[in-house]
């Protein structure tokens, strides 16, 4: 749950999938980075996932090959910004965000 | 002097103990006056202060500060300094009846020049002032600017107030901490020696319990404020033992020891290489 004050002291990597978060509250967050991209908060992917699939929809080239973090950087005080390998870099995760996305066994309880 | 393009990045200015951000929701509460005067009452107090004028469309601190002419950019030593303060401005760029017509990335661009190519030196304390509104100058800087914290002005009536607790839940939105609520325009000392209280009065204070941040104090309305910013002379620099004056030192104290409780909150945020 987020809460107001609640900030990472701690990122780090688990293997080549997976964000690990350790917070001021003493919570380990884990993330799978697919996790993270399929819920990117940016503007166009939050209206992407509003439409209804396309089952004709053609994969473009750079959807081939597995999507991987390029970069992880902090926005001022209070988000992290990803670079994926497809060039995708617009979503702003926010702390309390990202607490919301922790798929650790705690919290998809 | 030129702008570098990219996604926002953490500016660091090692020597600046302090990044003070003044803003409101609401044009034309005198964020630009508080500004100016705040600075200089910080600069009484001994502090080595710097100003940067944020609001790029409608630049207020050339005129404040009595600098009237355009330098060239390439060939000025900057920042400029007036009255023991140091200066950054659009307005020393632009004629004053040349329209910005920018978009958001130009404000992003030039503002980030401002923060890292103008050499501020050593300082105790940098005053941004603000332009209204939770827009583009606002984003860039709480997404780059090292800031210790934001200053919300406000004068007392509810329309002024609507706008000040936007600018304030942005601030909290970003984990900017939120040194506190100043009431401007709060009262006015007639010739009679009675107190008017002319928009009302006390909102400032009401906001501040409400949203639980800090009282910074309240600052009268005097026809002396405005006269000496529009000649170019601050009432703080002008008229040092003006009761005016004396509202604006005990601001820059209160706001001195509110940054000194705020350090916790600005900590930088741990990162990953990939």
């Amino acid at each position: 749950m987020a809460v107001a004050g609640l900030r990472p002291v701690a990122l780090k990597k688990d293997g080549e999938d997976r964000l690990v978060i350790e917070w001021n509250d003493g919570h380990r967050s884990e993330y799978l980075w697919t996790h993270l991209r399929s819920n990117c908060p940016c503007a166009g992917c939050r209206e992407e996932r509003l439409q209804p699939p396309d089952p004709f929809r053609v994969l473009k080239p750079n959807e081939l090959v597995p999507l991987k973090p390029v970069s992880i950087a902090p926005v001022g005080y209070y988000a992290y910004k990803i670079v994926w390998s497809d060039g995708h870099d617009s979503g702003l995760f926010t702390l309390e965000n990202l607490r919301s996305l922790c798929q650790c066994p705690e919290c998809r309880q | 002097m030129q702008p570098h393009g990219g996604p926002p990045q953490k500016i660091t200015m090692p020597g600046v103990r302090s990044v003070i951000a003044v803003a409101s929701g609401k044009g034309g509460v005198g964020k630009s006056t508080v500004s100016t005067n705040l600075a200089l009452a910080l600069a009484a107090l001994g502090r080595r202060v710097g100003l940067l004028d944020a609001d790029i469309y409608g630049p207020s601190i050339p005129i404040m500060m009595n600098v009237k002419e355009t330098f060239d950019p390439n060939t000025t030593q900057w920042p400029l300094e007036r009255y023991g303060l140091k200066l950054m401005s659009m307005g020393f760029w632009v004629a004053p009846e040349k329209a910005m017509i920018w978009r958001g990335p130009m404000v992003h661009k030039w503002l980030t020049v401002f923060l890292t190519q103008i050499p501020w030196g050593e300082l105790d304390h940098l005053i941004i002032d603000l332009p209204p509104g939770t827009g583009d100058a606002q984003l860039t800087l709480t997404q780059t600017a090292p800031l210790s914290g934001a200053v919300i002005v406000t004068t007392p009536q509810d329309v002024s107030l609507i706008d000040a607790r936007k600018g304030l839940e942005m601030f909290r939105e970003v984990r900017v901490p939120v040194l506190g609520i100043v009431e401007n325009m709060s009262y006015f000392i007639g010739a009679d020696g009675n107190r008017y209280e002319i928009f009302r009065h006390g909102g400032g204070q009401k906001l501040a319990k409400e949203v639980n941040v800090p009282f910074l104090g309240e600052i009268p309305i005097d026809p002396k404020v405005a006269e000496c910013g529009d000649n170019g002379d601050p009432i703080v620099h002008k008229y040092p033992d003006h009761p005016v004056s004396k509202t604006y030192l005990n601001l820059a104290v209160t706001v001195s020891e509110q940054i000194a409780k705020s350090t916790n909150d600005t900590a930088e945020l741990p990162t990953l290489n990939l």
